[in-house]
């Protein structure tokens, strides 16, 4: 069975390290100190299992659980939050809290053996738990690339368009695909500072220049940079009212 | 009147009635023909006795219908009804001593308008007597409330201080042990270590009072003993310095006002940057106000994450509660790090 270890502690990554020692089937293909590494270790090495600490630098457990979907099977590890113990309650995920024991370890990984299905269902439910709980408004938007991960602040964002399971988010010039549906998404950043001005766009208000008249009853939004979007009759409303 | 005089406000009680009978007396002698002895022998004794009798009284009758709490009308009705009893029964004890005095040849002729006139007296010394007592009591409650007031005043910053305790985060609590845990196979004497630490932060942060500052010497051993236990975890991602000029050691300050700076310092700062950073604990007097910086490292691009603000606005709170408009907060980002600075008078002895 090959394992990534994930835990910004040296010392929290070494007695784990021992504990899993007792399993002589266990190889312990990586150790990751934050959620950059791990990503990319995940996405790289495909491992059986990823022990996942929760509170880490820059990418928290539930945010790497989030951008590396697949097969992959996470036990998450913390010493004490309320919101990720409530996550996994709810949601009934296997969970270690430090410090534990040499019997419990064996038994979340027995429990990962045994491989009951449809765990990836409910981390993804869990992390998108985590950030209505946290983080809300959402500060930023995590987009994997392969094994990298792109952050883009939510300010930066100039606009979001809807592309069937996908949305490309737009942010200083270039455009980023991310898996994801648009309500999700606009359900997770700051509703007054995004408006949806249309089924297929949600706009950074800061970043309208101008609305202007497109035919005898229909709008469009003018953004700083030229860009002209579609505004719906409903999208009007909802812009005008922001914009007053 | 027990329980609310104390043997020299029983004396001073009685002292004024004497004054008081002496002064009767001396109505009486103007009043009825006779010797003055006469009339001090008729009017003391029976003024003190009635002082002793009309105390008692008007003390259980205010206490049974304290002000506000019953029908005015009733009140004053029970009043006047006691006053007109008390008033009969002075004249009662009047004449009975007056009959038993004239056996002993002294005595005083009880004209019907010398009664009348003392039975006038009676009924408003006794008015008088109810006066005084209403006074009392309302005096002692608005007392009694000032200092309700003060020790929940009291009561509420301890359970502050409690509630701040606690809120040293459970995580670090939690984390500590499974260093500990870590540890105790690894590096069996460092796993003592730690321990002795933690037991060393608890016990120090366990002892402090609210509303009794410490020496900024004091809070700053509380740190080294916070940060040391960090430095287990963290290991060379943290990395910690203290800049404290001499005389600010002995200020007085808040307990625990550092303390949750610099965890946040480390929470959100450190513990937030992969490669870490530094931690700096800067103190120095500025003429009559000491100032406290605590600056950590930052990872610029990474959102403020909630939780950040509730140690910052604890601090504020607790310092406005011990200082008033003498003391400040802010924050600020620059260069890479973030800085809180504190500002409270430069105080070495307590008031």
């Amino acid at each position: 069975m090959r394992i990534i270890i994930v835990d910004d502690e040296m010392l929290a990554r070494g007695v784990m390290r021992e504990y899993l020692a007792e399993h002589a089937d266990v190889e312990i293909v990586a150790e990751c100190a934050n959620g950059f590494e791990a990503v990319k270790a995940i996405t790289e090495l495909a491992p059986d299992l990823v022990f996942l600490d929760i509170q880490m630098p820059r990418l928290d457990g539930f945010e790497v659980a989030e951008l590396v979907g697949g097969k992959t099977r996470f036990i998450f590890a913390t010493a004490f939050d309320q919101y990720a113990l409530k996550a996994f309650e709810v949601h009934a995920l296997d969970y270690l809290l430090k410090p534990f024991s040499q019997q419990r370890l064996d038994q979340a990984l027995a429990h990962a053996r045994a491989g009951e299905g449809g765990q990836q269902a409910e981390v993804a439910a869990a992390a998108r738990d985590m950030a209505a709980t946290r983080a809300r408004p959402a500060e930023r938007v995590l987009i994997r690339d392969g094994a990298r991960v792109h952050v883009i602040p939510s300010e930066k964002i100039d606009y979001v368009e809807a592309q069937d399971d996908y949305v490309q988010i737009h942010s200083e010039g270039k455009a980023w695909l991310k898996s994801q549906r648009m309500a999700e998404l606009e359900e997770q950043l700051d509703a007054a500072r995004f408006i949806r001005i249309h089924r297929s766009y949600l706009v950074n208000i800061e970043r309208v220049a101008r609305i202007e008249q497109a035919s005898k009853d229909s709008h469009q939004a003018v953004l700083h940079d030229g860009t002209r979007l579609a505004i719906s009759r409903s999208g009007y409303q909802r812009i005008r009212a922001v914009m007053q | 009147m027990q329980g609310a005089l104390t043997s020299r406000g029983a004396v001073l009680y009685l002292l004024a009635w004497l004054l008081l009978g002496a002064g009767l007396g001396g109505v009486v002698t103007l009043m009825s023909p006779g010797p003055w002895l006469h009339a001090m022998l008729f009017m003391i004794p029976a003024t003190l006795l009635f002082a002793v009798g009309a105390g008692f009284s008007a003390y259980y009758l205010c206490r049974a219908n304290p002000l506000g709490e019953r029908a005015p009308a009733s009140i004053l009705l029970a009043l006047c009804t006691a006053a007109v009893v008390a008033g009969f029964l002075w004249i009662g004890i009047l004449q009975a001593w007056n009959t038993l005095s004239e056996a002993f040849g002294s005595g005083v002729t009880l004209k019907p308008s010398l009664v009348a006139l003392l039975f006038g007296l009676g009924v408003l010394l006794y008015g008088l007597l109810v006066a005084v007592n209403y006074l009392v009591m309302e005096f002692s409650r608005a007392r009694n409330a000032e200092k309700r007031e003060l020790e929940s005043k009291l009561m509420a910053r301890d359970a502050e201080l409690r509630m701040l305790r606690t809120q040293i985060d459970p995580h670090f609590l939690f984390n500590s042990l499974n260093s500990i845990s870590a540890l105790t196979s690894m590096n069996p004497k460092g796993a003592r270590e730690m321990t002795l630490r933690l037991a060393d932060f608890f016990r120090q942060s366990l002892g402090m009072e609210a509303n009794r500052k410490v020496t900024l010497e004091e809070e700053m051993a509380l740190n080294r003993h916070f940060l040391a236990i960090e430095k287990v975890r963290f290991g060379e991602r943290l990395v910690h310095e203290e800049a404290i000029e001499k005389g600010a050691m002995a200020c007085l300050v808040p307990p625990m006002i550092v303390q949750p700076l610099v965890e946040n310092a480390v929470k959100h700062g450190i513990g937030q940057l992969p490669e870490g950073g530094l931690v700096l604990v800067a103190a120095w007097r500025n003429g009559s106000q000491l100032k406290i910086t605590v600056s950590n490292a930052m990872d610029e691009k990474a959102p403020e994450r909630r939780g950040n603000g509730i140690g910052l606005k604890n601090v504020r709170e607790r310092l406005a509660c011990a200082y008033g408009h003498e003391a400040s907060v802010h924050w600020k980002k620059e260069e890479g790090r973030f800085i809180v600075e504190m500002t409270m008078p430069a105080e070495t002895t307590e008031d």
